[in-house]
């Protein structure tokens, strides 16, 4: 509750800080401090201090999982804000605006990581789209982000659609928004062909959120025209918390065989064709930003291995692989922004010129790609395990494995421009304390790569 | 008599054959419109003049185009009365509920005058509203 509460204050105060506050840089270390003051909150609501004790009416329901996601969340913002500030600064004239509707979209993630009433899902998903149809279009002179944000927003609001004709059908079938009832044994097995058909459309609308193929077609546009530190925050945070809702949402699902629906299969389905789509495109893509989008899809595709086998390890995996995928994540975007070309070949050559840079930027995409000391790898491990775990499938993993190295091909492509290419490397002003940040973050990576558990023991004290 | 005891039955239960009726609906309804679209296009009369071709605009003869630049500020009144508007409905059902809602309910709409409060503050100090540059 705290962290739902203090997120939509805090957006308020940014909001009136933008009118008082010229300076960019001090706007900056308003949001970082309120981002701090956001975290310390919500850790201790996980050692049981409340702010607020507000009656939510059995409509939300904060557990460790659910809050430990918030945490998650909480903290991956405040390292984009660290070192992707300044890139928000140069986006345009509204930069306290553009910050507080980040905090309007963490109100959004820590509705939908702790809802237990589908009314509360369609709720945080709307607090946590509207703001980032605007963000994307933030850059309001550039014709593609125009149409970037126009797009996201049509398919979004029909993708929203249907999440309000599955919920409505749902109430339909059994009298109730609950998903405690949702979840119940006997109702997961299909009783009405109404509530099936209502589990058919959430499932098409999540898997839309989560840009899942072949609902993934407007992830490439949007994340290619959209600001690039505000692609950034949408492929990781966003895109992590989306996840959290799927897998709350199909627990008993995925839990209990239906006679009538083959959830697992159309899971199987659903994944195999993300997994195929976002490596094999990602070879293909000329722009660094782009392949990002696709790659983007293709980890999606990794992360439903949490939904689809459903016992406790994928739901410690799923946490474990959100940071991880976040920070490696907006730790390449961070470098992405500071590059002059975008493109391959822009990197050619940066090892030389900015051997920090390079080097960061490489673990970040050894972690991506899964490589053994990396966060990454664990966290494609609990993935692949979670599915040993249910005893079949074994082909899933096998499949999983192949486009795994199919994504090392891509990851490796800049890292080769970097070290092995000739060129200039061209990039902004690197500030020193952005180097800092950057190492700081390298080291966050390899320390969770070599001890997963100090993120997983959160789940349990 | 038979008709409604389809319609019956299929309220009992929810077994996929008993959408037919809905289906069958659903059938004559776009049957009818595509008929009646193909029979008025083609069985009736034909008589183009400039007038009749012209954009209907309420009888008024139209000046120009309509694409024209337009000052942000009309649009921008427009949007904050929508939003203001719709926001003070919220106001209606918090009066007919205001005894059994007791003071856990005013707190509730204290909050979020309180927002709303914000929000008009910020339009105003943003000088959204200033007509005049």
């Amino acid at each position: 509750m705290n962290a739902i509460i203090l997120s939509a204050i805090l957006g308020v105060i940014m909001m009136f800080s933008g009118i008082w506050v010229n300076n960019k840089a001090t706007l900056r270390w308003i949001a970082l401090a309120g981002l701090l003051v956001l975290l310390i909150s919500n850790i201790a609501e996980m050692y049981g201090y409340r702010i607020w004790n507000v009656n939510v009416h059995n409509m939300l329901y904060f557990d460790r999982f659910g809050l430990l996601f918030n945490s998650v969340a909480i903290g991956s913002t405040f390292i984009f804000v660290a070192l992707s500030g300044s890139d928000i600064n140069r986006v345009g004239k509204y930069a306290a605006e553009y910050y507080t509707l980040i905090f309007f979209v963490l109100t959004g993630i820590t509705i939908i990581s702790v809802y237990t009433s589908l009314l509360m899902l369609f709720l945080g998903i709307e607090i946590m789209s509207i703001p980032l149809y605007i963000l994307t279009g933030s850059d309001k002179r550039n014709l593609k982000s125009n149409e970037a944000s126009l797009k996201y927003f049509l398919m979004g609001a029909f993708s929203t659609g249907l999440m309000l004709m599955g919920i409505t059908l749902i109430y339909g079938a059994t009298g109730s928004f609950s998903i405690e009832v949702l979840n119940n044994p006997a109702i997961a097995q299909g009783v009405s062909f109404l509530e099936i058909t209502g589990m058919l459309f959430l499932l098409v609308s999540m898997a839309f959120k989560v840009s899942a193929a072949p609902f993934h077609f407007w992830t490439p546009d949007v994340y290619d025209g959209a600001p690039g530190v505000f692609t950034s925050f949408m492929a990781t945070v966003v895109k992590a918390a989306a996840f959290i809702a799927f897998v709350k949402l199909f627990d008993a699902r995925m839990s209990y065989s239906s006679a009538v629906v083959d959830w697992k299969m159309l899971l199987c389905i659903l994944i195999i064709a993300t997994l195929l789509i976002g490596n094999i495109t990602a070879v293909f893509q000329q722009s660094v930003k782009r392949m990002l989008a696709y790659s983007s899809i293709a980890q999606a595709g990794f992360m439903l291995f949490a939904v689809f086998s459903m016992n406790e390890m994928a739901k410690e995996g799923i946490i474990f692989y959100a940071v991880s995928y976040s920070l490696a994540t907006i730790g390449v975007f961070a470098v992405l922004l500071k590059m002059k070309d975008f493109t391959f070949e822009g990197y050619n050559g940066l090892a030389k010129s900015q051997p920090v840079l390079a080097f960061a930027n490489t673990v970040f995409l050894l972690s991506l790609a899964g490589i053994p000391l990396t966060a990454g790898f664990f966290a494609k491990y609990f993935m692949l395990a979670s599915v040993i775990q249910t005893g079949h499938y074994l082909w899933m993993v096998i499949v999983a494995v192949l486009f795994a190295a199919v994504s090392v091909y891509y990851y490796f492509r800049v890292i080769q421009a970097m070290y092995f290419k000739t060129g200039e490397g061209e990039t902004e002003n690197i500030h020193p304390g952005f180097k800092t940040g950057l190492i700081i973050l390298t080291v966050i990576i390899i320390l969770l790569g070599v001890a997963p558990n100090l993120i997983i023991n959160f789940l349990y004290f | 008599m038979q008709l409604l005891n389809i319609l019956l039955d299929a309220s009992a239960t929810s077994n996929a054959s008993n959408y037919f009726p809905i289906g069958l609906q659903l059938f004559f309804a776009i049957g009818f419109v595509v008929t009646m679209m193909f029979v008025t296009h083609f069985l009736g009369p034909k008589r183009k003049t400039a007038d009749k071709l012209e954009n209907f605009a309420s009888g008024i003869e139209t000046h120009g185009d309509a694409r024209q630049p337009m000052a942000i500020k009309y649009f921008l009144v427009a949007i904050l009365f929508v939003l203001f508007d719709v926001e003070v409905i919220f106001f209606y059902p918090y009066a007919v509920n205001f005894r059994s809602l007791g003071w856990e309910g005013f707190g509730a709409v204290l909050m979020f005058v309180a927002f709303f409060l914000a929000g008009f503050i910020y339009i105003i100090k943003k000088g959204a509203l200033t007509w005049e540059d």
